[in-house]
């Protein structure tokens, strides 16, 4: 495995339910992601995206395989793996859920692994756009201030990985794109994996992934695609 | 530059969510309150026993075991007390006394006149209003407590004469008001000696006083002296007579009064309870995202355990506020105007109460951090999604 290679996916595999409820989300999965690498991830609504974002984020328990994260496997209860993903991936939820009691600094801070962090989000709140809300709480703030705040707090602890879930699905265009440019900036020290169905946000990906039955194909041809920006591939490639 | 972590300080939620945390610390500091307000009254018995017990600290009465008066060889029996300073001839009757529950009876002791001032010197009362009776009249100096409780004042006349359920035999007429730590009131030997009060059972008893630091060898003495036939000589009606007697009194009080808080408790405890679990309920999302973003759930336990921990501290301070402001205004205008004492910072009911919204946070912190376990964050973050 080359050694940068951020995100591994070995034989991850998926089922939910039992009997004839039995849903198989995921499928023997295969996947690495470098750094500096900026994924995508389609698929019809209910194919698993979401699922499988969890399960690469640790937070799902695999029915089998394993997640490695910068070359080590990553424990499989979400508790014993909790301090490798606060220091090492950051998390961009569909809904922006944020502490409603904690402004918008002390949610960014919640999960922050050091002392820096305090600093490093005055820089980061430059970069996403907050800075005038650092000290307003998530009551006061619009949808697009909210994914901004979440944005904030998944970028803090300047991670490895950023798996992001839809992180424009509730906003305008402009403001869908203004949070994909943060994380694509981001995304050029990290690895970055983003699931949406706008094809538009997934412009500058190096390659986008199509989830179907489980399995991960290159995906189909894409608008963004036609824009010059993703190169589409097979899950292995890098 | 903080800390990190610092954000999810117990602190920081509860002064910044009042409408969540108040309920709760509302509910178990009128809980914390009540216990203290209707427990503590109860501990008059004991407080009560402690001013009637009050005067055998300083002497011990004594009557003939098997014999009608004291005679001479009972008299050489008391006589040989090493312990004896002197010993002065007495009777006793009972003077009824209202309680918090039905009534005690205070002691009113008869000794001839010359005795009355060493007597009350020596329980450490003083007369403060009247005068001490006379000798050979109906007279009676009664404690202020006792005065109080039965709405008396100098000029009026109690005993089974003039009130037939009064239970003290006789006519008295107050004549004295005596007060002090010792609830003991004063009548006249030779009134009480009348053939009235003999037909009514009252002994003859012998008041010893004992020499100064040596009231324990005196009553060990007393309590083993044999008569010329090698019998016990004396009942000794001591301290630790009187101890024993009232212990078994009210032996079951606790008991009643534990199964009462802990009926009060279970049902706070459950209030709660449920009262953290619709506050849980609300902060699932918050929960979720918490332990999606790393945050253990050992942390996050220990986070909810500091925040019950911090609103059983608050309810405590508050009910305990309210619960002495209450009694001090009740001790005040009620019990004190009918002699009612209370033991006010009473350990037992402390000790109730205060357990109360401890039991109630730990409660609280179990159950949720039993939830928290259960808890699957993507499930609650993927139905918001959807």
């Amino acid at each position: 495995m080359s050694a940068d290679v951020v995100l591994a996916a070995r034989g991850l595999a998926l089922v939910y339910g039992e009997g004839p409820r039995r849903v198989r989300a995921v499928a023997g999965l295969e996947l690495e992601v470098r750094r500096g690498e900026f994924v995508g991830l389609v698929g019809p609504s209910g194919s698993g995206k979401s699922s499988l974002l969890f399960l690469l984020a640790g937070l799902r328990r695999p029915t089998a395989g394993h997640v490695e994260l910068l070359g080590r496997p990553l424990a499989v209860a979400p508790d014993a793996n909790a301090d490798a993903r606060r220091r090492h991936v950051g998390f961009v939820f569909q809904e922006p859920f944020l502490v409603p009691y904690l402004s918008v600094r002390e949610n960014a801070l919640v999960a922050a692994v050091d002392a820096a962090a305090g600093p490093r989000v005055e820089a980061l709140a430059e970069r996403v756009g907050v800075t005038a809300l650092l000290d307003e709480r998530p009551h006061r703030l619009s949808g697009g201030e909210r994914q901004r705040a979440g944005l904030l707090r998944a970028l803090v602890n300047d991670p490895d990985l950023i798996l992001a879930d839809e992180p424009t699905a509730f906003l305008d265009h402009p403001t869908g794109h203004a949070v994909m440019d943060v994380l694509r900036a981001q995304g050029r020290r990290s690895a970055l994996v983003v699931v949406t169905h706008d094809p538009e946000m997934l412009a500058g990906a190096d390659r986008v992934l199509h989830l179907r039955d489980g399995a991960l194909e290159a995906a189909p041809a894409l608008d963004v695609a036609r824009r010059g920006g993703p190169r589409v591939s097979g899950p292995g490639s890098g | 530059m903080t800390a990190p972590g610092r954000e999810l300080g117990a602190l920081r939620f509860l002064l910044r969510n009042p409408r969540r945390v108040l309920p709760a610390v509302v509910v178990q500091a009128l809980v914390t309150a009540l216990v203290l307000a209707v427990v503590t009254p109860l501990t008059g018995f004991g407080a009560t026993v402690e001013a009637n017990l009050r005067p055998l600290t300083v002497y011990t009465a004594v009557t003939p075991m098997r014999r009608a008066d004291f005679d001479d060889d009972l008299a050489r029996v008391l006589d040989g007390n090493p312990a004896l300073e002197r010993r002065v001839e007495a009777k006793a009757l009972w003077m009824r006394t209202p309680m918090v529950v039905g009534e005690s009876f205070t002691m009113l002791v008869a000794l001839r006149a010359a005795e009355h001032a060493d007597f009350l010197a020596r329980v450490g009362n003083r007369l403060v209003a009247g005068v001490l009776p006379a000798p050979g009249t109906d007279g009676a100096a009664v404690h202020a407590d006792v005065a109080r409780a039965r709405g008396m004042k100098v000029g009026d006349a109690f005993g089974r004469l003039v009130d037939l359920e009064d239970p003290t035999p006789g006519r008295f007429t107050v004549t004295g008001i005596v007060d002090g730590p010792s609830r003991v009131g004063l009548i006249d030997f030779d009134y009480a000696a009348l053939p009235t009060f003999v037909l009514s059972r009252i002994e003859s008893f012998q008041v010893v006083y004992a020499r100064p630091g040596r009231k324990a060898e005196s009553d060990a003495y007393l309590n083993g002296a044999k008569d010329a036939e090698g019998r016990l000589a004396f009942r000794v009606w001591d301290e630790a007579f009187w101890r024993k007697r009232t212990a078994k009194l009210l032996e079951n009080l606790p008991t009643i009064l534990n199964a009462v808080v802990g009926s009060i408790s279970v049902i706070v405890a459950l209030v709660v309870v449920l009262l953290t679990l619709i506050a849980f309920q609300a902060r699932s999302d918050e929960f979720a995202l918490l332990l999606a973003v790393g945050i253990t759930r050992r942390r996050l336990a220990g986070k909810v355990l500091v925040e019950n921990l911090l609103c059983a501290g608050a309810a405590l301070a508050l009910g305990l506020g309210l619960g002495y402001g209450f009694l001090a205004w009740w001790d005040v205008a009620v019990l004190r105007p009918k002699a009612i004492l209370i033991d006010f910072f009473a350990p037992y009911p402390l000790a109730l109460a205060s357990a109360l919204p401890l039991v109630a946070a730990v409660a609280s912190a179990a159950i949720l951090t039993l939830r928290l376990r259960r808890m699957d964050p993507v499930a609650i973050l993927q139905r918001r999604n959807a």
